[in-house]
């Protein structure tokens, strides 16, 4: 039977371009200061530890919780590391969750990043390919990426201009978020004009490259209400995958992504989701798969992506606000996404965000994901 | 449990792969002043509130995460405190006079004449500068006098990043499905895939196992050397390790007779055109590399369209 | 709130081997994923997820889980990686049963250490400013420990020789690892060093693999096997990463987990008939057994020579480490003893009913994980 888990605290770094005053370590341990502080707790009140980033090959460091731990100071705890591509940070918070669900502990720190001015991005991940078949075509996840947006567009009519308008809104809502770093202006023009880097994908479809760590503490309805009297509960959470050579994968909609929130609206009694949320954060690596998500996630229906980013409904001030923190497009420490998703989401159903509060959140959407685009999960977080 | 055919050669070659990557570590503050004052010949060590002090430098206490006060600097001379001998080299655990911890480095003696105890001290290198390596190692030094530890009134700026490689090599095994539909396109110029369970179509690559039902594959197939396009993009910026001229499309083709992709690229002209005559639907043809095939997927050159 | 039990129904296993050069990951994992369910009358169907464990850096791949789904059963389930031992993929099975959320777990660890270099794979885990340069690893941290145990405790290298050629004898007459000739303990001497004083065959032999654990929810559990054995506790702890700020002469991580597990599991000592036990040399095998509490410190080989407690009836990790596999064998090893003590060999006595599984990950043993294990 499981035990109710909130999310107390909640830390992120200023993320950067590259940060050359910190270590990989010195920066997950801002990120944890922060977030204890913000639990009102100290890592003596810590039962278990999770950190989690990304392929080691992006910094170069094997296993590296075990260095990161004697930066945070939990030494003798319980640690252990969870890594997914992508999805690393919302596959740690969830492993994280079940340790304070299953009993396991009564307060789990997550924490979750990557430093990736460090090393070389695009090559560490075309090795996510077989390397006897396909890796030395490889161009990291973006010609994939870039390849599947493609086919979505010619199967559903959809334009280069729907991802357009995912960019710029995400740009935009960024530019009064904190943490990000990249923030600029920039109309559905600018990114339609902008350079193609892997076409259908262009330079401001694709986020910033950067260093950053972010940590939760999560904690059992026993002890939650020592560091707040009004936790983000997680009301469901899951994370699926596909097998990623699949004789008939379209990537149309991303079905692990629908099996899960199916899994995920069901614990948490989501019937309706584009009536019940009030605010959604998704990790969109580059802006079309933001589209997919729409859709995955039953926001609109299947192929009807382009008329919700077109309807203005995701916008600010849309009935259903998506990624008011600017997502992906203000800062991408990649590994460390999943975890600040679920910060920008918490501190909505908070009331406490920093960057653009939705009046009167109540329930919130994550989703996160990574891989092949074949590792996908999502979250429902609620105060 | 696995198990290959009793006539599946035993002694097999692998592939091998190598993984060679730059990159800029960042020390932080504590290693990258360290790594900064070694030219200068200077230990840096940290004091901490409790005025347990440490060398080299740390930002964190590795008992409990605490941040020291102060930089100080350490004297050359110490003790061993353990010892071993790795591939020749004996590495020692030395503690610095004054300092109140120990850490690893080579110890430049005979393991015979190395006992716990033994007063050492630091051999620079004047060659190297940025690494911990400008300390060559420690040497004997039983005469030497006990050093103390000293307050630094100013140091050299932390370094920001330093270079580093990572350099792997791995030599992977073939196994019964690779090593096949590699000995076909080597030796035959054809490449075979597995049909699916009870089903016509071929998975490339293949294997024992089906993804998707996870029930055993069948019979081996042959599948064409043309196909249809399922997914495309048009490269068009450089990255790390890859020296192809841009612009060109990575392509993943369903090969007739298969049902899964095979990555590869197709090269254009322009960019503007391949948008137009190259997408999912497209019917290509492998173009076949010239000279000695080597069981490898770049026996195939590249993908051309199949003009209409 | 009274928590889900679990228990292990089945296991399966590769042969470990020092090199598995026919077969591929997939070949490995695919096989004990498709033999695990052999007697339960289960099938994959019935799984409700898949927690793995492996090393991107072994595997040569990153993120190298994704390119391994299919042949881990995982398509279109709820799949994660643990990117340590598989002892703690395990434990994230069992915690996520315990949270009601789902019936039945595949755990599945794996690797082929004999594709790359094992050395590099341990020197990329230390901090790359300070130790890295230096050539510290885990040959040198286990031959520093061996330096210091040896002399406090006046052992001699012969006794550790003894003892390794005992644990290779077991792993040969289990079948489960490859052994072409069991070294006597004269051979063992004369390997070549590894780091003095250990010599090579004092050390954990790498070797390939694959490990699969089926766990399950209490009910589920006792309707489809004979005589599951049941996690009832668990625990882990992470030491500094600094090896030269660790106690030298005792595991302090493995004493916490080992606590920690022991508390769980409603244990006031560590009584158990039957321990398996992880480690990466022949002195850390007898540390670890100390910390577990089997033996006080320093008298670790008396009690691998006792008939108290059956450890690493095996042979343990020092004739097969399937590195990040390593623990999750000693579950399924436990496990079976437990459950089919019949195949136990003649040890004599009454059946056991309690099991210790130790394993660990890290230079020198920095991570320890334990679990109780009951009949």
């Amino acid at each position: 039977m499981s035990r109710h888990v909130g999310i107390v605290g909640v830390g992120q770094t200023h993320h950067s371009r590259r940060r050359t005053d910190v270590s990989q370590a010195g920066l997950v341990r801002e990120a944890v200061d922060r977030a204890l502080a913000d639990a009102k707790l100290s890592m003596d009140d810590i039962d278990t530890v999770v950190v989690a980033t990304g392929p080691v090959l992006f910094a170069a460091v094997n296993q590296p919780e075990k260095w990161v731990v004697d930066a945070i100071g939990a030494q003798n705890k319980s640690v252990v590391r969870l890594t997914s591509g992508g999805g690393a940070g919302f596959a740690g918070a969830l492993a994280g969750y079940y340790q304070v669900a299953g009993g396991f502990s009564e307060r789990t720190l997550v924490v979750a990043y990557d430093k990736l001015s460090e090393g070389q991005l695009q090559y560490s991940i075309s090795t996510l390919y077989d390397p006897f078949w396909g890796r030395e075509f490889a161009v990291g996840i973006m010609g994939f990426s870039a390849a599947y947006w493609r086919a979505r567009m010619d199967a559903l009519g959809h334009t280069e201009e729907a991802a357009a308008m995912v960019a710029a809104k995400n740009r935009n809502n960024a530019i009064a978020n904190p943490y990000a770093h990249q923030k600029k202006q920039v109309t559905v023009e600018d990114v339609l004009n902008s350079k193609p880097l892997c076409w259908p994908i262009k330079l401001l479809d694709v986020p910033p490259i950067s260093d950053g760590a972010a940590a939760i503490v999560l904690a059992s309805e026993k002890v939650a209400h020592h560091s707040t009297g009004r936790p983000a509960w997680i009301r469901g959470m899951a994370y699926c995958c596909e097998a990623d050579n699949a004789a008939e994968r379209s990537l149309m909609l991303s079905e692990p992504l629908a099996i899960a929130s199916r899994h995920v609206y069901r614990a948490a009694g989501i019937t309706n989701p584009r009536r019940q949320f009030d605010v959604v954060e998704v990790q969109e690596p580059y802006s079309c798969f933001e589209l997919n998500y729409y859709e995955s996630l039953g926001l609109c229906a299947p192929g009807e992506a382009a008329e919700l980013i077109a309807s203005g409904a995701t916008q600010l001030d849309g009935d259903i606000p998506v990624n008011p923190s600017g997502g992906c497009m203000g800062a991408n420490p990649i590994g460390a996404v999943g975890v600040i998703r679920l910060i920008e989401a918490a501190t909505q159903v908070m009331g406490r965000n920093e960057t653009h509060q939705i009046k009167d959140a109540k329930t919130a959407l994550v989703q996160s994901g990574g891989g092949w685009a074949n590792l996908r999960g999502c979250a429902v977080l609620s105060a | 449990m696995f198990s290959a055919p009793d006539s599946y050669p035993i002694d097999l070659p692998t592939f091998h792969s190598r993984i060679d990557l730059p990159y800029t570590l960042t020390p932080g503050k504590a290693a990258g002043t360290f790594l900064a004052e070694v030219k200068n010949q200077r230990i840096i060590g940290s004091r901490f509130a409790s005025g347990r002090v440490v060398a080299p430098a740390q930002d964190f206490s590795s008992i409990d995460g605490e941040e020291p006060e102060a930089f100080v600097e350490a004297p050359h001379t110490g003790v061993i405190t353990a010892f071993t001998r790795v591939d020749g080299n004996v590495i020692g655990f030395i503690k610095l006079d004054g300092c109140d911890n120990e850490f690893p480095h080579k110890v430049l003696a005979d393991m015979a004449d190395v006992s716990i105890g033994l007063r050492v001290k630091a051999e620079w290198d004047p060659g190297v500068e940025q690494s911990v390596l400008a300390i060559k190692g420690f040497v004997p030094a039983p005469d030497a006098p006990t050093g103390e530890v000293k307050p630094v009134v100013a140091t050299e700026d932390a370094l920001g990043v330093i270079p580093y490689e990572m350099k792997l090599d791995f030599y992977h095994a073939y196994g019964p499905y690779y090593g096949r539909m590699f000995d076909e396109i080597k030796e035959n110029g054809r490449i075979m895939g597995v049909r699916q369970p009870g089903i016509d179509s071929a998975l490339l690559p293949p294997r024992e196992i089906d993804d998707i039902s996870h029930k055993r594959t069948g019979t081996w197939k042959a599948c064409a050397d043309t196909g249809t396009i399922r997914a495309c993009s048009i490269i068009n910026m450089d990255v790390y390790g890859v020296t192809r001229k841009v612009p060109y499309v990575y392509a993943e083709i369903v090969l007739d007779g298969a049902s899964t992709r095979m990555i590869h690229v197709i090269e254009i002209d322009s960019l503007e055109e391949a948008k137009e005559k190259i997408k999912p639907g497209t019917r290509v043809r492998a173009v076949w590399a010239e000279g000695e095939r080597q069981g490898r997927v770049s026996d195939i050159a590249r993908f051309e369209v199949i003009e209409a | 709130m009274a928590l889900d039990k679990v228990g292990v129904v089945a296991t399966a296993q590769t042969e470990l081997r020092p090199a598995w050069g026919n077969a591929q990951h997939i070949d490995l994992i695919s096989s004990v994923v498709t033999s695990v369910f052999k007697g339960t009358g289960l099938s994959l169907d019935d799984v409700d997820f898949i927690i793995d464990s492996g090393s991107d850096v072994l595997d040569g791949r990153s993120i190298s889980n994704c390119g391994f789904l299919g042949a881990l059963g995982a398509h279109h389930k709820e799949e994660a990686r643990v990117e340590e031992d598989g002892l703690w993929a395990a434990l994230y099975g069992v915690n996520k049963i315990r949270a009601g959320s789902g019936a039945v777990g595949l755990i599945v660890a794996y690797s082929k250490p004999s594709e790359s270099n094992v050395d590099l794979y341990w020197n990329a885990q230390v901090e790359p400013f300070y130790q890295r340069p230096v050539g510290f690893g885990q040959r040198a941290a286990n031959g520093v420990l061996a330096q210091q145990y040896m002399a406090d405790h006046g052992l001699s290298a012969d006794e550790l020789a003894a003892l390794v050629a005992q644990r290779w004898a077991a792993a040969a007459q289990g079948g489960r690892v490859q052994i072409d000739a069991v070294p006597d303990a004269a051979a063992v001497l004369a390997a070549k060093e590894g780091a003095a004083p250990l010599t090579e065959l004092m050390f954990a032999r790498p070797v390939d693999g694959a490990v699969a654990v089926l766990i399950a929810r209490e009910d589920v559990a006792r309707r489809v096997s004979r005589n599951p054995a049941f996690i009832t506790g668990m625990g882990t702890s992470m030491a500094t990463h600094s090896f030269a700020t660790r106690d030298r002469d005792r595991l302090v991580a493995a004493e916490n987990a080992a606590k920690m597990a022991y508390r769980s599991a409603g244990w006031d000592k560590p009584d158990a008939q039957v321990a398996e036990v992880s480690s990466s040399s022949v002195v850390g095998e007898l540390m670890a057994i100390e910390a577990l509490g089997l033996a006080d410190r320093g008298k670790g080989l008396s009690a691998t020579k006792g008939d108290k407690v059956a450890i690493n009836r095996s042979g343990g990790a020092l004739p097969a480490d399937p590195i990040m596999a390593t623990g999750l064998v000693r579950l399924a090893e436990a496990s079976r003893q437990l459950s089919q003590p019949e195949l136990n060999g003649s040890s004599g006595g009454a059946a056991p009913s309690r099991a210790i599984v130790h394993g660990a990950g890290g230079v020198g043993m920095q991570n320890n994980c334990v679990f109780t294990l009951e009949v």
